[in-house]
Protein backbone atom coordinates (compact mmCIF):
# COMPACT_ATOMS: atom_id res chain seq x y z
CA UNK A 1 0.00 0.00 0.00
CA UNK A 2 1.49 2.98 -1.13
CA UNK A 3 1.45 5.83 2.28
CA UNK A 4 1.48 9.32 0.92
CA UNK A 5 1.24 11.46 3.82
CA UNK A 6 0.81 14.98 3.41
CA UNK A 7 0.75 16.53 6.55
CA UNK A 8 -0.78 20.05 7.07
CA UNK A 9 2.22 21.47 9.13
CA UNK A 10 4.92 20.07 7.46
CA UNK A 11 4.23 20.81 3.40
CA UNK A 12 1.61 23.46 3.08
CA UNK A 13 -0.14 22.93 -0.20
CA UNK A 14 0.63 26.80 -1.68
CA UNK A 15 -1.86 29.47 -0.83
CA UNK A 16 -4.44 27.45 1.21
CA UNK A 17 -4.36 27.56 4.90
CA UNK A 18 -2.97 23.99 6.41
CA UNK A 19 -4.17 23.93 9.76
CA UNK A 20 -6.75 21.20 11.36
CA UNK A 21 -10.33 21.48 10.52
CA UNK A 22 -11.45 21.89 14.24
CA UNK A 23 -9.53 25.71 14.49
CA UNK A 24 -11.21 26.73 11.27
CA UNK A 25 -14.26 25.52 13.02
CA UNK A 26 -13.64 27.53 16.14
CA UNK A 27 -12.76 30.68 14.37
CA UNK A 28 -15.89 32.42 13.80
CA UNK A 29 -16.65 35.46 15.20
CA UNK A 30 -19.07 36.27 18.45
CA UNK A 31 -21.95 38.45 16.64
CA UNK A 32 -22.36 35.84 13.68
CA UNK A 33 -22.55 33.42 16.73
CA UNK A 34 -25.00 35.97 18.47
CA UNK A 35 -27.07 35.73 15.21
CA UNK A 36 -27.10 32.21 14.25
CA UNK A 37 -28.00 31.15 17.66
CA UNK A 38 -31.14 33.56 17.59
CA UNK A 39 -33.19 31.37 15.30
CA UNK A 40 -32.92 28.42 17.68
CA UNK A 41 -33.13 30.32 20.68
CA UNK A 42 -36.98 31.72 19.69
CA UNK A 43 -37.87 28.54 19.22
CA UNK A 44 -37.48 27.43 23.17
CA UNK A 45 -39.87 28.99 25.41
CA UNK A 46 -38.97 32.42 27.16
CA UNK A 47 -38.02 30.96 30.18
CA UNK A 48 -36.15 28.21 29.07
CA UNK A 49 -34.50 30.71 26.37
CA UNK A 50 -33.70 32.84 29.04
CA UNK A 51 -31.72 30.19 31.17
CA UNK A 52 -29.73 29.05 28.29
CA UNK A 53 -29.01 32.32 26.75
CA UNK A 54 -27.77 33.32 30.76
CA UNK A 55 -25.75 30.42 31.73
CA UNK A 56 -24.01 29.84 28.29
CA UNK A 57 -23.18 33.70 27.39
CA UNK A 58 -19.80 33.40 25.47
CA UNK A 59 -20.06 30.05 25.10
CA UNK A 60 -23.20 29.60 23.23
CA UNK A 61 -21.43 28.42 20.24
CA UNK A 62 -19.96 25.74 21.26
CA UNK A 63 -23.80 23.94 22.14
CA UNK A 64 -24.60 21.10 20.30
CA UNK A 65 -27.19 19.99 21.71
CA UNK A 66 -30.43 20.64 24.12
CA UNK A 67 -32.19 18.15 25.48
CA UNK A 68 -35.53 18.03 27.44
CA UNK A 69 -36.45 15.29 29.22
CA UNK A 70 -39.95 15.13 31.46
CA UNK A 71 -39.05 15.50 35.15
CA UNK A 72 -34.94 14.91 34.78
CA UNK A 73 -32.66 17.86 34.13
CA UNK A 74 -32.19 19.70 31.46
CA UNK A 75 -28.95 18.70 29.42
CA UNK A 76 -26.66 20.71 27.24
CA UNK A 77 -24.03 19.08 25.42
CA UNK A 78 -20.86 20.94 24.09
CA UNK A 79 -18.40 19.45 22.61
CA UNK A 80 -17.47 16.39 25.03
CA UNK A 81 -19.13 17.83 27.70
CA UNK A 82 -22.88 17.44 29.23
CA UNK A 83 -23.75 20.48 30.98
CA UNK A 84 -26.59 21.50 33.00
CA UNK A 85 -28.01 24.85 34.87
CA UNK A 86 -28.16 25.14 38.54
CA UNK A 87 -30.85 27.29 40.44
CA UNK A 88 -28.24 30.30 40.36
CA UNK A 89 -28.55 29.95 36.52
CA UNK A 90 -24.81 29.16 36.12
CA UNK A 91 -23.60 25.99 34.03
CA UNK A 92 -23.26 23.08 36.16
CA UNK A 93 -21.42 19.58 35.66
CA UNK A 94 -23.14 17.88 38.39
CA UNK A 95 -26.18 16.54 36.77
CA UNK A 96 -28.52 15.80 39.73
CA UNK A 97 -28.19 19.76 40.50
CA UNK A 98 -29.17 20.93 37.81
CA UNK A 99 -33.11 22.66 36.31
CA UNK A 100 -35.88 19.78 36.37
CA UNK A 101 -38.22 20.11 33.57
CA UNK A 102 -41.40 20.26 34.33
CA UNK A 103 -44.63 18.93 31.83
CA UNK A 104 -45.22 23.01 31.39
CA UNK A 105 -41.96 22.91 30.29
CA UNK A 106 -42.94 20.84 27.47
CA UNK A 107 -46.41 22.24 27.06
CA UNK A 108 -45.00 25.97 25.85
CA UNK A 109 -42.01 24.10 23.99
CA UNK A 110 -44.40 22.37 22.11
CA UNK A 111 -46.73 25.73 21.66
CA UNK A 112 -43.72 27.61 20.49
CA UNK A 113 -42.43 25.15 18.40
CA UNK A 114 -45.75 24.88 16.46
CA UNK A 115 -46.34 28.02 17.03
CA UNK A 116 -49.89 27.28 18.23
CA UNK A 117 -50.56 25.28 15.37
CA UNK A 118 -49.82 21.63 15.16
CA UNK A 119 -52.42 20.86 12.43
CA UNK A 120 -49.31 23.18 10.31
CA UNK A 121 -47.05 20.20 11.22
CA UNK A 122 -48.22 17.07 10.92
CA UNK A 123 -45.98 15.67 8.43
CA UNK A 124 -43.33 17.00 10.98
CA UNK A 125 -44.96 15.30 13.64
CA UNK A 126 -45.35 11.75 11.59
CA UNK A 127 -41.27 11.85 10.82
CA UNK A 128 -40.72 13.00 14.62
CA UNK A 129 -38.93 16.29 13.94
CA UNK A 130 -39.11 20.11 12.78
CA UNK A 131 -36.68 22.14 11.42
CA UNK A 132 -36.75 25.64 13.19
CA UNK A 133 -35.41 29.08 11.11
CA UNK A 134 -31.65 28.83 11.17
CA UNK A 135 -31.94 25.42 9.86
CA UNK A 136 -31.51 23.98 12.93
CA UNK A 137 -33.77 20.74 14.17
CA UNK A 138 -35.83 19.48 16.90
CA UNK A 139 -36.86 16.18 17.44
CA UNK A 140 -39.05 15.20 20.13
CA UNK A 141 -40.47 11.52 21.67
CA UNK A 142 -43.64 10.74 23.07
CA UNK A 143 -46.23 8.20 22.52
CA UNK A 144 -47.45 7.55 18.96
CA UNK A 145 -50.52 7.60 17.56
CA UNK A 146 -51.56 4.98 15.04
CA UNK A 147 -53.35 4.91 12.08
CA UNK A 148 -53.63 1.50 10.44
CA UNK A 149 -50.15 0.19 12.10
CA UNK A 150 -48.24 3.35 10.80
CA UNK A 151 -47.71 6.19 13.14
CA UNK A 152 -49.87 8.86 12.44
CA UNK A 153 -48.54 11.43 15.16
CA UNK A 154 -47.05 12.10 18.79
CA UNK A 155 -48.72 12.75 21.37
CA UNK A 156 -47.92 13.49 24.99
CA UNK A 157 -44.21 14.79 24.32
CA UNK A 158 -42.06 13.48 26.86
CA UNK A 159 -38.55 14.81 25.28
CA UNK A 160 -37.10 17.39 22.87
CA UNK A 161 -34.09 17.16 21.36
CA UNK A 162 -32.67 20.75 19.72
CA UNK A 163 -29.69 19.30 17.64
CA UNK A 164 -27.66 23.01 16.69
CA UNK A 165 -26.81 22.85 12.78
CA UNK A 166 -23.38 24.50 12.67
CA UNK A 167 -22.42 26.48 9.70
CA UNK A 168 -18.92 26.58 9.31
CA UNK A 169 -17.94 28.41 5.86
CA UNK A 170 -14.52 27.15 4.88
CA UNK A 171 -14.17 23.99 7.22
CA UNK A 172 -13.95 21.92 3.57
CA UNK A 173 -11.15 24.47 2.07
CA UNK A 174 -8.55 21.43 3.03
CA UNK A 175 -10.24 18.67 1.66
CA UNK A 176 -11.24 20.00 -2.03
CA UNK A 177 -8.20 19.64 -3.52
CA UNK A 178 -8.69 15.97 -2.73
CA UNK A 179 -12.20 15.89 -4.58
CA UNK A 180 -11.36 17.61 -7.78
CA UNK A 181 -9.70 16.20 -10.85
CA UNK A 182 -9.83 19.34 -13.28
CA UNK A 183 -13.91 19.86 -14.13
CA UNK A 184 -14.57 16.70 -12.27
CA UNK A 185 -15.82 15.88 -9.09
CA UNK A 186 -14.91 12.17 -7.34
CA UNK A 187 -17.22 10.54 -6.28
CA UNK A 188 -16.58 10.72 -2.95
CA UNK A 189 -17.85 9.01 0.68
CA UNK A 190 -17.73 10.88 4.21
CA UNK A 191 -17.08 8.08 6.92
CA UNK A 192 -17.70 9.32 10.58
CA UNK A 193 -19.33 8.59 13.48
CA UNK A 194 -21.90 9.97 14.75
CA UNK A 195 -21.59 13.83 16.38
CA UNK A 196 -18.05 14.58 14.31
CA UNK A 197 -18.83 17.20 12.13
CA UNK A 198 -19.95 14.88 8.97
CA UNK A 199 -22.83 17.08 8.21
CA UNK A 200 -21.65 20.20 8.45
CA UNK A 201 -18.58 19.75 5.92
CA UNK A 202 -20.84 17.68 3.59
CA UNK A 203 -22.71 21.26 3.29
CA UNK A 204 -19.34 23.31 3.20
CA UNK A 205 -18.36 21.05 0.24
CA UNK A 206 -21.46 21.77 -1.44
CA UNK A 207 -21.34 24.77 -1.39
CA UNK A 208 -17.97 25.40 -2.94
CA UNK A 209 -18.39 22.89 -4.84
CA UNK A 210 -21.71 25.12 -6.25
CA UNK A 211 -20.11 28.37 -6.17
CA UNK A 212 -16.57 27.19 -7.87
CA UNK A 213 -13.27 27.82 -6.18
CA UNK A 214 -11.11 30.06 -8.29
CA UNK A 215 -7.49 29.03 -6.27
CA UNK A 216 -8.28 25.90 -7.64
CA UNK A 217 -9.25 26.45 -11.12
CA UNK A 218 -12.51 24.96 -10.32
CA UNK A 219 -15.66 26.89 -12.09
CA UNK A 220 -18.59 24.89 -10.20
CA UNK A 221 -21.00 23.07 -11.31
CA UNK A 222 -24.70 21.85 -10.46
CA UNK A 223 -24.77 20.06 -7.55
CA UNK A 224 -28.32 18.24 -6.39
CA UNK A 225 -28.78 18.27 -2.84
CA UNK A 226 -31.20 15.70 -1.43
CA UNK A 227 -32.55 16.77 2.24
CA UNK A 228 -34.11 13.77 3.74
CA UNK A 229 -33.88 15.25 7.14
CA UNK A 230 -34.13 18.85 6.57
CA UNK A 231 -30.67 19.02 7.79
CA UNK A 232 -27.74 20.05 5.25
CA UNK A 233 -29.77 23.03 3.52
CA UNK A 234 -31.85 23.17 6.81
CA UNK A 235 -35.16 24.29 5.00
CA UNK A 236 -37.52 26.36 6.53
CA UNK A 237 -40.74 27.75 4.57
CA UNK A 238 -39.03 26.78 1.04
CA UNK A 239 -35.71 28.66 1.58
CA UNK A 240 -32.28 27.20 2.42
CA UNK A 241 -31.66 28.42 5.99
CA UNK A 242 -27.57 27.87 5.15
CA UNK A 243 -25.15 29.02 2.26
CA UNK A 244 -25.77 25.75 0.03
CA UNK A 245 -24.09 27.88 -3.12
CA UNK A 246 -25.30 29.44 -6.21
CA UNK A 247 -25.49 26.32 -8.14
CA UNK A 248 -27.44 23.96 -6.14
CA UNK A 249 -31.26 22.41 -6.33
CA UNK A 250 -32.22 21.22 -3.31
CA UNK A 251 -35.04 18.72 -2.83
CA UNK A 252 -35.99 18.85 0.97
CA UNK A 253 -38.08 16.26 2.84
CA UNK A 254 -37.31 13.29 -0.24
CA UNK A 255 -36.34 10.16 0.68
CA UNK A 256 -32.89 9.64 -0.82
CA UNK A 257 -33.15 7.24 -3.43
CA UNK A 258 -36.44 8.36 -5.01
CA UNK A 259 -34.86 12.16 -4.40
CA UNK A 260 -31.16 11.31 -6.19
CA UNK A 261 -33.21 9.32 -9.34
CA UNK A 262 -35.67 12.75 -9.87
CA UNK A 263 -33.07 15.21 -9.92
CA UNK A 264 -30.82 13.50 -12.45
CA UNK A 265 -34.02 13.32 -14.48
CA UNK A 266 -35.22 16.65 -13.96
CA UNK A 267 -32.11 18.74 -12.66
CA UNK A 268 -29.02 17.91 -14.69
CA UNK A 269 -26.75 17.84 -11.98
CA UNK A 270 -23.28 17.20 -12.68
CA UNK A 271 -22.95 16.41 -8.66
CA UNK A 272 -25.39 14.52 -6.42
CA UNK A 273 -25.14 14.87 -2.93
CA UNK A 274 -26.91 13.19 0.26
CA UNK A 275 -26.56 12.44 3.89
CA UNK A 276 -26.07 9.04 5.24
CA UNK A 277 -26.72 6.13 3.16
CA UNK A 278 -27.60 2.76 3.94
CA UNK A 279 -30.84 1.24 2.42
CA UNK A 280 -30.63 -1.00 -0.72
CA UNK A 281 -32.49 1.48 -2.83
CA UNK A 282 -30.11 4.23 -1.52
CA UNK A 283 -26.81 2.00 -3.19
CA UNK A 284 -29.49 1.06 -6.37
CA UNK A 285 -29.56 4.72 -6.99
CA UNK A 286 -26.29 5.56 -6.27
CA UNK A 287 -25.29 2.85 -9.18
CA UNK A 288 -27.61 4.90 -11.05
CA UNK A 289 -26.37 8.10 -10.99
CA UNK A 290 -22.85 6.72 -11.62
CA UNK A 291 -23.71 4.92 -14.38
CA UNK A 292 -25.32 8.46 -16.22
CA UNK A 293 -22.32 10.16 -15.28
CA UNK A 294 -23.23 12.31 -12.17
CA UNK A 295 -20.69 12.02 -9.23
CA UNK A 296 -22.10 11.28 -5.89
CA UNK A 297 -21.28 12.56 -2.60
CA UNK A 298 -22.50 10.91 0.48
CA UNK A 299 -21.82 10.10 4.26
CA UNK A 300 -21.87 6.83 6.07
CA UNK A 301 -21.48 6.40 9.75
CA UNK A 302 -18.52 4.31 10.95
CA UNK A 303 -15.05 4.31 11.97
CA UNK A 304 -13.01 3.47 9.47
CA UNK A 305 -12.79 1.99 5.73
CA UNK A 306 -11.99 -1.61 6.83
CA UNK A 307 -15.40 -2.12 8.77
CA UNK A 308 -17.87 0.09 6.10
CA UNK A 309 -18.32 -2.45 3.99
CA UNK A 310 -19.22 -5.27 5.97
CA UNK A 311 -23.00 -3.43 6.17
CA UNK A 312 -25.88 -5.15 4.81
CA UNK A 313 -26.32 -3.95 1.54
CA UNK A 314 -23.32 -2.18 0.89
CA UNK A 315 -20.91 -5.32 0.31
CA UNK A 316 -21.96 -4.35 -3.70
CA UNK A 317 -20.41 -0.54 -3.57
CA UNK A 318 -17.31 -1.84 -1.16
CA UNK A 319 -17.06 -4.39 -4.13
CA UNK A 320 -17.41 -2.24 -7.13
CA UNK A 321 -15.33 0.26 -5.69
CA UNK A 322 -17.92 2.96 -6.55
CA UNK A 323 -15.94 5.90 -4.84
CA UNK A 324 -13.11 7.37 -5.49
CA UNK A 325 -12.27 8.96 -2.53
CA UNK A 326 -12.84 7.95 0.69
CA UNK A 327 -12.89 10.75 3.89
CA UNK A 328 -12.88 10.03 7.26
CA UNK A 329 -13.08 12.07 10.19
CA UNK A 330 -13.28 12.04 14.01
CA UNK A 331 -13.35 14.37 16.69
CA UNK A 332 -9.41 13.97 17.67
CA UNK A 333 -8.59 17.47 17.58
CA UNK A 334 -12.32 18.54 18.13
CA UNK A 335 -15.86 18.06 15.84
CA UNK A 336 -14.42 18.09 12.13
CA UNK A 337 -10.95 16.32 12.15
CA UNK A 338 -10.11 14.68 8.85
CA UNK A 339 -8.42 11.24 10.03
CA UNK A 340 -7.30 10.68 6.67
CA UNK A 341 -8.35 10.88 2.81
CA UNK A 342 -8.46 7.56 0.93
CA UNK A 343 -8.06 6.79 -2.29
CA UNK A 344 -11.13 4.63 -2.69
CA UNK A 345 -9.38 2.39 -5.65
CA UNK A 346 -6.72 1.68 -4.12
CA UNK A 347 -7.14 2.53 -0.42
CA UNK A 348 -3.75 4.76 -0.60
CA UNK A 349 -4.08 7.35 1.48
CA UNK A 350 -3.56 10.58 0.42
CA UNK A 351 -4.00 12.73 3.61
CA UNK A 352 -2.98 12.05 7.13
CA UNK A 353 -4.57 14.86 9.70
CA UNK B 1 -89.11 77.50 27.77
CA UNK B 2 -87.10 75.92 30.56
CA UNK B 3 -89.51 73.38 30.74
CA UNK B 4 -90.08 72.78 27.23
CA UNK B 5 -86.18 72.19 26.68
CA UNK B 6 -85.87 70.43 30.13
CA UNK B 7 -89.09 67.88 28.59
CA UNK B 8 -87.00 67.63 25.36
CA UNK B 9 -84.03 66.49 26.87
CA UNK B 10 -85.66 63.88 28.75
CA UNK B 11 -87.73 62.65 25.63
CA UNK B 12 -84.31 62.90 23.84
CA UNK B 13 -82.01 60.78 26.74
CA UNK B 14 -84.71 58.22 26.97
CA UNK B 15 -84.96 58.13 23.18
CA UNK B 16 -81.41 57.42 22.55
CA UNK B 17 -81.07 54.85 25.74
CA UNK B 18 -83.72 52.73 23.83
CA UNK B 19 -82.22 53.17 20.45
CA UNK B 20 -79.00 52.01 22.27
CA UNK B 21 -80.47 48.61 22.91
CA UNK B 22 -81.69 47.91 19.91
CA UNK B 23 -78.76 48.20 18.42
CA UNK B 24 -77.18 45.79 20.60
CA UNK B 25 -79.72 43.43 19.38
CA UNK B 26 -78.53 44.57 16.03
CA UNK B 27 -74.92 44.16 16.74
CA UNK B 28 -75.18 40.64 17.97
CA UNK B 29 -77.12 38.81 15.80
CA UNK B 30 -74.65 40.40 12.36
CA UNK B 31 -71.39 39.52 15.11
CA UNK B 32 -72.56 35.88 15.14
CA UNK B 33 -73.17 36.00 11.27
CA UNK B 34 -70.15 37.36 10.26
CA UNK B 35 -68.40 35.01 13.14
CA UNK B 36 -69.70 31.86 10.67
CA UNK B 37 -68.35 33.47 7.73
CA UNK B 38 -65.02 34.07 9.36
CA UNK B 39 -64.76 30.12 10.79
CA UNK B 40 -65.18 29.65 7.10
CA UNK B 41 -62.50 31.45 5.74
CA UNK B 42 -60.44 30.18 8.86
CA UNK B 43 -61.48 26.59 7.67
CA UNK B 44 -60.08 27.19 4.17
CA UNK B 45 -56.58 28.73 5.31
CA UNK B 46 -56.45 24.95 7.84
CA UNK B 47 -57.43 22.62 5.45
CA UNK B 48 -56.17 24.14 2.38
CA UNK B 49 -52.90 25.80 2.64
CA UNK B 50 -52.33 24.62 6.68
CA UNK B 51 -51.38 28.25 7.20
CA UNK B 52 -49.68 28.56 10.95
CA UNK B 53 -52.54 29.80 13.27
CA UNK B 54 -51.21 33.91 13.63
CA UNK B 55 -50.88 33.90 10.23
CA UNK B 56 -54.18 32.56 9.69
CA UNK B 57 -55.69 34.38 12.00
CA UNK B 58 -54.04 37.82 10.72
CA UNK B 59 -55.39 36.72 6.87
CA UNK B 60 -59.07 36.10 8.02
CA UNK B 61 -59.19 39.43 9.74
CA UNK B 62 -58.23 41.39 6.80
CA UNK B 63 -61.01 39.80 4.99
CA UNK B 64 -63.90 40.82 7.53
CA UNK B 65 -65.67 43.90 8.66
CA UNK B 66 -67.57 44.57 11.75
CA UNK B 67 -66.16 43.96 14.68
CA UNK B 68 -65.20 40.18 14.53
CA UNK B 69 -62.05 41.38 13.02
CA UNK B 70 -60.97 42.60 16.35
CA UNK B 71 -61.26 39.21 17.90
CA UNK B 72 -58.71 37.75 15.18
CA UNK B 73 -56.59 40.43 15.12
CA UNK B 74 -55.77 40.49 19.01
CA UNK B 75 -55.70 36.44 18.91
CA UNK B 76 -52.81 36.76 16.06
CA UNK B 77 -51.38 39.23 17.74
CA UNK B 78 -50.38 36.85 20.84
CA UNK B 79 -49.96 33.97 19.23
CA UNK B 80 -47.67 35.51 16.94
CA UNK B 81 -45.72 36.82 20.02
CA UNK B 82 -43.96 33.47 20.36
CA UNK B 83 -43.71 33.63 24.13
CA UNK B 84 -45.33 29.86 24.45
CA UNK B 85 -48.79 30.71 25.30
CA UNK B 86 -51.37 28.44 24.51
CA UNK B 87 -53.34 29.35 21.55
CA UNK B 88 -56.60 29.16 23.37
CA UNK B 89 -55.69 31.61 25.94
CA UNK B 90 -55.24 33.62 23.00
CA UNK B 91 -58.30 33.52 21.50
CA UNK B 92 -60.11 33.97 25.24
CA UNK B 93 -57.96 37.29 25.23
CA UNK B 94 -59.70 37.99 22.07
CA UNK B 95 -63.10 37.46 22.88
CA UNK B 96 -62.76 39.78 25.81
CA UNK B 97 -62.20 42.57 23.58
CA UNK B 98 -64.81 41.67 21.69
CA UNK B 99 -66.97 41.00 24.12
CA UNK B 100 -66.62 44.82 25.65
CA UNK B 101 -68.58 45.64 22.39
CA UNK B 102 -70.89 43.42 21.62
CA UNK B 103 -72.50 41.38 24.70
CA UNK B 104 -73.02 38.00 23.96
CA UNK B 105 -75.06 35.82 25.99
CA UNK B 106 -73.62 33.04 28.33
CA UNK B 107 -74.53 30.32 25.76
CA UNK B 108 -72.91 32.44 23.19
CA UNK B 109 -69.86 33.23 24.83
CA UNK B 110 -69.45 29.40 25.90
CA UNK B 111 -69.70 28.49 22.21
CA UNK B 112 -66.95 30.32 21.32
CA UNK B 113 -65.04 29.88 24.35
CA UNK B 114 -65.13 25.86 23.71
CA UNK B 115 -64.37 26.54 20.03
CA UNK B 116 -60.97 28.43 21.59
CA UNK B 117 -59.77 25.67 23.42
CA UNK B 118 -59.43 23.37 21.10
CA UNK B 119 -57.82 25.75 18.74
CA UNK B 120 -54.69 25.16 17.16
CA UNK B 121 -53.28 21.92 19.45
CA UNK B 122 -54.49 18.97 17.50
CA UNK B 123 -54.17 17.69 13.63
CA UNK B 124 -56.48 19.46 10.67
CA UNK B 125 -59.42 16.69 10.62
CA UNK B 126 -59.67 17.73 14.42
CA UNK B 127 -59.46 21.30 13.68
CA UNK B 128 -61.89 20.96 11.06
CA UNK B 129 -64.64 19.26 12.88
CA UNK B 130 -64.04 21.70 15.88
CA UNK B 131 -64.80 24.48 13.24
CA UNK B 132 -67.45 22.81 11.70
CA UNK B 133 -69.32 21.99 15.39
CA UNK B 134 -68.18 25.76 16.09
CA UNK B 135 -70.41 26.72 12.93
CA UNK B 136 -73.13 24.33 13.46
CA UNK B 137 -73.63 25.95 17.49
CA UNK B 138 -73.24 29.54 16.12
CA UNK B 139 -76.20 28.99 13.31
CA UNK B 140 -78.53 28.15 15.93
CA UNK B 141 -77.52 31.05 18.41
CA UNK B 142 -78.07 33.37 15.44
CA UNK B 143 -81.51 32.20 14.75
CA UNK B 144 -82.07 32.89 18.45
CA UNK B 145 -80.80 36.06 18.19
CA UNK B 146 -82.65 37.11 15.09
CA UNK B 147 -85.37 36.46 16.79
CA UNK B 148 -84.84 38.64 19.63
CA UNK B 149 -84.01 41.50 17.31
CA UNK B 150 -87.40 41.17 15.44
CA UNK B 151 -89.08 40.91 18.57
CA UNK B 152 -87.01 43.47 20.14
CA UNK B 153 -85.65 46.13 18.12
CA UNK B 154 -88.96 47.89 17.19
CA UNK B 155 -90.04 48.38 20.81
CA UNK B 156 -86.97 49.45 21.97
CA UNK B 157 -86.40 52.12 19.22
CA UNK B 158 -89.99 53.22 19.62
CA UNK B 159 -90.22 52.58 23.73
CA UNK B 160 -87.11 54.93 24.32
CA UNK B 161 -89.05 57.51 23.20
CA UNK B 162 -92.59 56.78 25.28
CA UNK B 163 -90.57 56.25 28.20
CA UNK B 164 -89.45 59.79 27.90
CA UNK B 165 -92.79 61.46 27.05
CA UNK B 166 -94.24 59.49 29.88
CA UNK B 167 -91.85 60.90 32.70
CA UNK B 168 -92.70 64.52 30.88
CA UNK B 169 -96.30 63.90 31.38
CA UNK B 170 -95.95 63.12 35.15
CA UNK B 171 -93.54 65.84 35.88
CA UNK B 172 -96.10 68.37 34.01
Amino acid sequence: MVRVIVNGAKSGSGARQEKPLSADMAVVNQTAIRQAAAGWLAALPPTLRRMVSESLGQRIGELEEIRLRIERPLLLRLAQTELTIDRENRLCGELSRGYVITQADLEQTLEVLSRGSLYAWEDEFKNGYLTVPGGHRVGFAGRGVLEKGVIRTIREIAGFNYRIGHEIPGCADRLLPYLLKGREVYHTLIVSPPQCGKTTLLRDLVRQISDGEKQLGFAGANVGLVDERSELAGVYHGRPQFKIGLRTDVLDACPKAQGIMMLIRSMSPQVVATDEIGRPEDVEAILAAQSSGVSVITTLHGRDVDEIWDRPYLQDLGKLRIFQRIVVLSRRKGAGTIEAVYDGKTLAVLNKG
Amino acid sequence: MVKVIGALMIVGGCGYCGLRIAAVYERRAETLRIMQNALTLLETEISYTATPLAQALERVAGKLNGDCRLLFLKAAELIGAGDGRPASEAWEAGLETLNKLVPFSAEEKSILLLFGRGLGNSLKEEQLKNIALAKVQLRGVERSAVEAREKNKKMWQYMGFCMGMVVVLLLL
